[in-house]
């Protein structure tokens, strides 16, 4: 039996290669090496020779892990159906790729629907692995959460302290003042 | 070691070990991704020491540093520049402000991330009244004149809006009378004009007359050099401070003339603007742009020139930091002087006309656009003597708009704008 994650050596023998992921807590996940590969640092590693017997992530935890390769193998996916698209000529097929993207969006935005922990560990992970569209995904949810608070209410919601001195804080509450005003 | 694939469902996982984990390198001893890994911060894992300020506060249960506050830079930057972009008219733009009031980090990429008015056209924070314009086009306001309680507000925008609830107040000035004497003084806030405030921002004052106007901002310009003062029964004492405090800074003179028509006439208006260079019109020129807080003396000048001898290069009198330095602030160059645009006679309309492009649509003497008038010698092209950097008049009643660009700021445009409120009979 073909040790699946070595590549040319898809596991179904159908010459699609997959990947072998390893989570920071040793559960391993298999993907397609495209999927895989939408993580810049990954790619890299597959690049370099790293990929046999698995990537060990030791910065990511199983259940970020998954949420990021489901991520990734969405999108794959939604990449070879659109491109597959674009060279049928089939017009069925083209008419419905804007539908395709809008499918594409609700997924992302249920996705990054998640609760702040989770959308911090995926912020950190997309960060780490490079995956840009999960970064930009995460990235603007947290700027649409800042959106319409004050910054007592930033702080709240982010537990973040307020750590100006009492001078500072001064004029800054009459800047807001101004701001608010 | 199984290399079985295991799919779980998302919320299995969601609800285990979401966490990033000390835990676990990888088991099998593959440590060192190489170029992996080595270039992204995890604060998650290597907090950084709670920076202490002065005064910290009494750490409650719910004010616990959390995670977010030590986001790495490069994504606190990216979320920050996400916010500024999306958030770029007011009301919404208060929301940059917000975030630079979170905590010191925060602060410190919000002011980053935010350009100066003439670089991105927006008004952020307060010190962006203080900044030039963008050259390009004019930033366009409005003045609201309340006759009851002798104050005028400044507003962005082209007019006022219908229920007046989104119009964004920049700033807010009171004519204020003492003995035989009218001062304008300018303020952040509508319900604030006293001088020790910190939301004081400058005066106007006149002379005797209403002939001459003299502006004064609370703050020095950057780069600027105060001229000592002329009357010497100020010099109480001597005092040299490496740095100019908060007092008020003779910046601009403005000066009305009568034409040969007195009273039937468009008056004549020049305006000295001592902070500005003249050859700041010129294509590349800069001119002073102040940064940091409205009241902060830290991005400010903070060095004095050297005079010959020991002779401090001004004084100062200690009693009152409020005193006037009636010396003007000056650069070391040519001042930009700025003349009103003369009107022409429309014998058909029988009235003086200026090309206000529809910006302005009731006649009114307080009626004004002001241009660059340079000593040819500058050698400044004529486009940009012909831009019209000040633009102010009557829409309505009690309401005026007033259009200014570079190298003006709103707090000049805004007090340039007041003395055509009180120039007196004898200029009208």
């Amino acid at each position: 039996m073909a040790s699946a994650g070595e590549s040319g050596d898809g596991a179904d023998g159908k010459g699609v290669t997959t990947i072998t992921i390893i989570s920071s807590d040793n559960e391993a996940f298999e993907v397609l090496e495209a999927a895989a590969s939408m993580s810049l640092t990954i790619r890299h590693l597959i690049e370099d020779g790293c990929a046999d017997g698995g990537i060990p992530l030791p910065n990511v935890t199983a259940g970020i892990l998954a949420k990021v390769l489901e991520y990734c193998s969405k999108h794959v996916a939604a990449v070879a159906a659109s491109s597959e698209a674009g060279s049928s000529s089939n017009a069925a097929d083209a008419a419905a790729a804007p539908e395709k993207e809008e499918d594409l969006a609700s997924f992302d935005k249920a996705f990054i629907d998640v609760e702040q922990d989770t959308l911090y560990d995926l912020l950190m992970a997309a960060n780490y692995l490079e995956v840009k569209g999960l970064l930009d995904l995460a990235c603007q949810k947290v700027a649409d959460m800042i959106k319409g608070k004050t910054p007592d209410a930033i702080r709240q919601t982010f537990k973040i302290k307020n750590d100006f001195s009492p001078e500072q804080e001064e004029k800054i509450r009459e800047e807001n003042q101004w701001a608010f005003e | 070691m199984s290399l079985k694939s295991i799919v779980r469902e998302l919320k299995e996982m969601r609800d285990g070990i979401g966490s990033m984990s000390r835990r676990g390198g990888g088991s099998d001893g593959r440590a060192g991704h190489g170029r992996a890994g080595s270039r992204h911060s995890w604060p998650g894992l290597w907090p950084e020491p709670q920076r202490q300020g002065q005064g910290q506060r009494q750490e409650g249960p719910q004010q616990q540093q959390g995670r977010w506050a030590n986001l790495p830079p490069e994504l606190l930057l990216d979320v920050i520049q996400r916010v500024e972009a999306s958030e770029a008219t007011w009301p919404a733009r208060r929301q940059v402000v917000a975030c630079a009031a979170v905590c010191r980090s925060w602060r410190d990429v919000t002011k980053e991330v935010v350009k100066t008015l003439e670089e991105c056209g927006r008004i952020t924070f307060p010190i962006s009244l203080k900044q030039p314009g963008p050259r390009d086009h004019p930033v366009q306001c409005f003045v609201r004149r309340d006759r009851a309680t002798s104050t005028y507000l400044l507003y962005l925008g082209l007019s006022p809006s219908l229920h007046g609830e989104n119009d964004k107040l920049l700033l807010a000035a009171r004519k204020v009378r003492r003995a035989a004497r009218t001062s304008f003084v300018i303020s952040l806030v509508s319900d604030d004009f006293t001088h020790s405030s910190s939301t004081y921002v400058g005066k106007l004052k006149p002379n005797f007359l209403g002939t001459k106007f003299t502006i004064f901002d609370s703050q020095p310009p950057p780069d600027a050099v105060v001229l000592p003062n002329n009357k010497p029964s100020k010099r109480k004492s001597k005092q040299v401070s490496p740095r100019l405090p908060l007092g008020n800074y003779n910046v601009t003179t403005v000066t009305y003339e009568l034409t040969v028509l007195r009273n039937r006439g468009p008056r004549r208006m020049q305006c000295t603007m001592h902070s500005i260079p003249a050859l700041c019109i010129q294509e590349g020129g800069k001119a002073p742009t102040p940064t940091g807080t409205i009241h902060s003396l830290d991005e400010q000048l903070s060095t004095l020139p050297a005079s010959k001898g020991k002779e401090p290069a001004i004084e100062f009198s200690s009693t009152s930091l409020s005193a006037d330095l009636s010396g003007p602030a000056c650069t070391n160059e040519a001042p930009l002087v700025l003349k009103n645009k003369a009107p022409r006679w429309h014998e058909q309309l029988q009235c003086w006309c200026l090309n206000f492009r529809g910006r302005v649509t009731v006649a009114s003497v307080k009626n004004f656009q002001l241009v660059a008038s340079v000593d040819p010698s500058l050698n400044i092209p004529a486009v940009e003597q012909e831009k019209v950097i000040l633009q102010f008049g009557k829409i309505g009643k009690d309401i005026f708009t007033m259009d200014y660009r570079y190298p003006l700021s709103a707090f000049q445009a805004f007090a340039i704008c007041l003395t055509s409120f009180d120039t007196k009979p004898a200029c009208e």
